[in-house]
């Protein structure tokens, strides 16, 4: 789940590659938003980025079960293997960068794939209900090999103009049906919602509801102080933050180097997290720090890339 | 600031964008909203008369005022409505906004005001208010007949969506204003609130709903304790005409601009200026220390006053720039020019000197001063 920033809209950013990834994999997806006509943010899709290096590894198809929420643990395995090896033949490697410039292109958006539906007018959250389960029900888990994977992505799910968002158990009833369901399905699902709409105790037992809960944040423009706190704040434009990852079947906990990330756009085209560098503070003894290269810049080992 | 907001509802949307929505959020404290209100209509208007905006008209959704307040009101910044091309509707859904009047005289208890016929050009009753679909529907068709189809787009005007709020649901006027947004024709759209007359989540609904929320505050806020102090009165009168005027606007690259100023109301409007430095925002910035960072009045003449040992006085001696190499004699001599220009100088000015303690003096394990 992604806790949204009513000032920014960077949560689209996180749903796009989502929506993206899915469908260039195969892996049919159910889209719901509160817009009357969710098809059009199709057109937003971005396609993958042609690919910087040649590097092949072996897919280890135990690896993959292992990850439900699939491409939210790929950031956290390095960069060796970031680059899974697909077959050469017609098929994507399996990638997380995206070209938000250039459209995902339409054979992608047919409808088998996607599915869209508007939350806008329903009264009560049963429709959406019964959307998902009959998606979800394509995608039983099997035991044994990896059959098709399904991707649910929900918009904004307590957005003011849906007329259940002051339904407040009814939603929190529906996101733990929706999670059992995933659970008990080959599928993965991304649900962002503005918390600053919700009642602060409802805000929480959402929060708990969640296998991975990543907030985003806006930042203010110009800030002069912010500038000479961090590195590269000419080029951000938001900051992401991971509460949590999901443990899902294991004992050992995912410890993460840094938990907030700046949200920059590289040539407006890339999606890109990077760590937070911190600026070298004025004032400090003489040169050391001003001259360093380490400190400024964008560290490249940190680099968490879509 | 204020200009930068009408300039941005000028430009409207963007092919494909949601059109720029404007909240006024304004509280007991400090009550300019509809004056601000006003102010932007009547500059978007001038706009639109113009020719030099996106929209090619403007629907005003008047609850909390009657229509020919408007008119008035237009007419005073020279802008007439009734001759001007039909560029500007009013939604008149403040005469009669649940259909009273038609059912009391159906009733037969009442017989119509012939003075009520307010039936100018520019005005349209709308009697059901209640249902913000027949809203929608009303400004969608006012604002297509103001400018024909096509590519054009309108601009709507919300006087006070409390008045909305009171009628119906949060959800279904968040409906109304997010549809009104995602039109095809709808180049900008803004309104006011009055935020103490709703619980919070309405009003963080509206700035969820908006790209820029403009609020007013009082520029002093008064002791809460002694009501009745005359102190407290005249701040209280001060804040009846002054304000602060904070924006936030939502940036296409997902930043948020935050600019304040102040705002004063006069005979004639509003007007806005920068803030007086007070240094109330930069407070945030300075870092709270024990010590005073800054210099008062005194210290900062004497500071002026310093005549630093080797700088050219312009009084003829020549110029004595210290560069490590000189022999120790050299040195001895120095040190006692020096010291009698120094001495000379402090009976000049009789403020300030440079006191300095050598690292090498101290003896004692204190870190070494150098005051000015």
């Amino acid at each position: 789940m992604v806790m949204e920033d009513a000032e920014a809209p960077h949560h689209m950013l996180l749903l796009r590659n989502f929506m993206s990834q899915g469908l260039v994999h195969n892996q049919p997806l159910l889209y719901a938003s509160p817009a009357i006509d969710p098809r059009g943010f199709l057109g937003t899709l971005p396609s993958p980025a042609a690919s910087k290096d040649e590097k092949s590894h072996k897919h280890d198809p135990d690896q993959e079960k292992g990850l439900r929420i699939a491409w939210q643990y790929k950031k956290y395995f390095g960069e060796s293997q970031l680059n899974f090896d697909g077959q050469r033949d017609g098929k994507h490697e399996y990638s997380n960068e995206f070209d938000l410039r250039k459209p995902l292109e339409r054979h992608f958006l047919s409808a088998q794939r996607v599915d869209c539906v508007s939350i806008q007018d329903s009264p009560n959250l049963s429709a959406l209900q019964d959307r998902s389960a009959t998606f979800l029900s394509q995608y039983p888990r099997n035991d044994g090999s990896i059959s098709c994977a399904g991707r649910i992505a929900i918009q904004s799910f307590s957005a003011p103009q849906c007329a259940y968002s002051n339904m407040e158990w009814d939603m929190l009833s529906f996101i733990r049906s929706l999670k059992s369901m995933v659970r008990s399905s080959n599928a993965v699902a991304l649900i962002t919602f503005p918390p600053s709409l919700l009642s602060p105790s409802f805000c929480k037992r959402w929060q708990h509801m969640a296998d991975t809960l990543l907030s985003v944040k806006a930042i203010p423009d110009e800030d002069k102080e912010l500038s000479q706190l961090l590195t590269g704040y000419q080029d951000m434009v938001g900051f992401l933050n991971v509460h949590k990852v999901a443990r899902i079947n294991t004992q050992v906990p995912v410890i993460l180097d840094a938990t907030t990330f700046s949200i920059k756009l590289q040539k407006r085209r890339f999606l890109v997290l990077e760590c937070l560098n911190q600026a070298p503070v004025d004032g400090s003894s003489g040169t050391s720090y001003g001259t360093s290269g380490s400190c400024s810049g964008s560290s490249k080992t940190g680099n968490l890339d879509f | 600031m204020a200009e930068s907001i009408c300039r941005a509802l000028r430009d409207g949307a963007l092919e494909g964008e949601h059109a720029p929505a404007l909240t006024i959020k304004d509280s007991i404290a400090s009550p300019f909203g509809f004056h601000v209100f006003c102010h932007v209509l009547s500059q978007l208007s001038s706009f639109i008369l113009a020719g030099k905006s996106q929209s090619g008209g403007l629907v005003v959704v008047s609850f909390s005022r009657s229509p020919s307040f408007y008119l008035e009101l237009l007419k005073n910044k020279g802008i007439d409505v009734v001759s001007s091309d039909k560029r500007i509707q009013i939604l008149d859904c403040y005469s009669d906004p649940l259909g009273w009047k038609d059912r009391l005289i159906e009733a037969g208890n009442f017989t119509a005001l012939s003075h009520e016929a307010s039936n100018s050009s520019t005005a349209n009753v709308l009697k059901d208010v209640k249902h913000m679909d027949k809203l929608y529907n009303s400004i969608v068709e006012r604002g297509k007949g103001l400018i024909g189809g096509g590519k054009n787009r309108f601009s709507v005007a919300i006087d006070s969506v409390d008045e909305m709020s009171r009628h119906a649901s949060t959800s279904s006027v968040a409906g109304l204003l997010s549809n009104l947004r995602s039109h095809d024709q709808v180049s900008s759209i803004f309104w006011l609130l009055h935020s103490d007359l709703h619980e919070a989540r309405v009003a963080a609904v509206l700035e969820y709903l908006s790209s820029m929320v403009t609020s007013l505050e009082p520029l002093h806020q008064p002791a809460n304790g002694h009501r009745g102090d005359l102190e407290n009165l005249s701040l209280i009168e001060h804040n009846l005409k002054k304000g602060k005027f904070h924006v936030r606007i939502k940036r296409r690259n997902g930043r948020v601009r935050v600019m304040s100023e102040e705002v004063h109301i006069e005979q004639s409007g509003i007007s806005f200026t920068s803030l007086s430095s007070e240094g109330a925002i930069n407070q945030g910035l300075v870092p709270k220390v024990q010590f005073s960072l800054e210099l008062s009045e005194k210290e900062r003449i004497d500071r002026a006053n310093v005549v630093l040992p080797f700088e050219h006085q312009g009084n003829g001696k020549p110029i004595q720039i210290y560069d490590g190499r000189r022999s120790l004699a050299d040195s001895k001599h120095e040190r006692q020019v020096a010291a009698t220009e120094k001495v000379q100088t402090n009976e000049d000015s009789g403020g300030g000197e440079i006191i300095y303690f050598r690292d090498s003096d101290d003896e004692m394990p204190e870190s070494p001063k150098a005051s000015i």
